[in-house]
């Protein structure tokens, strides 16, 4: 049984699932649920729409370039049956999962951590050239007005009363 | 049917417009675009019963042919049935001339029909091939993609001589 791709949003279709549209010129349109055969008819783009594969990958949210994709692959030829060879594929399929989700999980942490290191930047750039930003502190005593003004806050005396109470 | 598309129309049109209000042109031309691929696209694919028009897909020489009764299934045929259809247009010089009544097999509909495993496929228009009494196919070329359920319909001439099968 061979997994299909989903035209739309990219997912994998197992066997009984979706639907499939067969065009006049024989190209087969597969969709993984009716959510995805009904955006492909309302004539939605999925480079578009933003929750679909394409667009991740376009907008560089997702990994595009991997060797691990290349096991994926949907090839052609046909292969003849070989129990080891099944049995070391079985075996490789974990491995190179395990692989692939661990440089998605790398590129994901790269992708957030840039725009920290950018903020910061400039937050330094700022605090180097705006200098008028800052006041001198014989400025800040003459002007009470650019001060915080100090909250006077009353303490009571609940803990006694507290103790009271237990005793 | 048609009064539903138009208040359809009527309801995208407002709300495209009331959110591109400053750009009329624009909005007043995707609400006509949006409206014409729902007609087209959205709706309700039914089964192919007593006068549903069908493209015949074959070098017989029909053009165009109307069912006249499904031989199989209390609401109509589908995919892969067998219907008794009479030809409404035909070219000069073919087989079947206008007015003949023929068996012939859906090769293609765009009512979407469950497969053996379970999902489901459907096809762009309602097509037919002409076939005798013997289930043999009149013409010689079968144009487009045929479905593979036509070999579990015994219909294996058509399947071979088909272009692309799905």
């Amino acid at each position: 049984m061979r997994l299909e791709k989903c035209w739309f949003c990219s997912s994998t279709i197992y066997p009984g699932h979706g639907i499939q549209f067969v065009r006049n010129d024989a190209k087969i349109f597969r969709f993984c649920r009716s959510k995805c055969h009904k955006n492909f008819k309302m004539k939605r783009n999925p480079r578009k729409v933003k929750w679909t594969k394409a667009y991740r990958r376009l907008h560089g949210k997702d990994m595009t370039q991997d060797a691990t994709f290349e096991f994926e692959r949907k090839r052609n030829r046909p292969e003849r049956y070989d129990r080891n060879v099944t049995e070391n594929t079985l075996k490789a399929i974990k491995k190179i999962d395990k692989v692939r989700v661990d440089r998605e999980a790398r590129h994901h942490a790269k992708r957030m951590k840039g725009k920290k290191a950018q903020l910061q930047r400039e937050a330094a750039k700022e605090l180097e050239q705006s200098i008028h930003m800052v006041k001198a502190p014989a400025a800040l005593q003459q002007e009470p007005s650019l001060t915080l003004p100090k909250l006077k806050v009353k303490v009571s005396q609940q803990q006694t009363e507290d103790n009271r109470m237990e005793e | 049917m048609a009064a539903s598309n138009s208040s359809k129309l009527f309801r995208v049109g407002r709300s495209i417009l009331g959110g591109l209000s400053n750009n009329a042109f624009g909005a007043s031309r995707t609400a006509s675009e949006l409206t014409h691929m729902d007609f087209l696209s959205q709706q309700q694919r039914t089964f192919i019963q007593m006068r549903t028009n069908l493209k015949v897909v074959d070098n017989s020489g029909a053009k165009r042919v109307m069912c006249i009764q499904a031989l199989k299934g209390r609401k109509g045929a589908r995919l892969g049935d067998v219907i008794v259809a009479s030809v409404k247009e035909a070219h000069v010089g073919g087989k079947v001339k206008k007015g003949d009544v023929h068996y012939a097999v859906v090769v293609r509909a765009a009512m979407q029909r469950g497969r053996c495993d379970g999902s489901e496929v459907k096809f762009d228009d309602n097509a037919v091939v002409l076939i005798n009494k013997q289930g043999e196919p009149i013409g010689t070329r079968v144009f487009g993609p045929v479905p593979h359920e036509l070999r579990k319909k015994k219909h294996l001439k058509i399947l071979s001589l088909a272009e692309h099968i799905a």
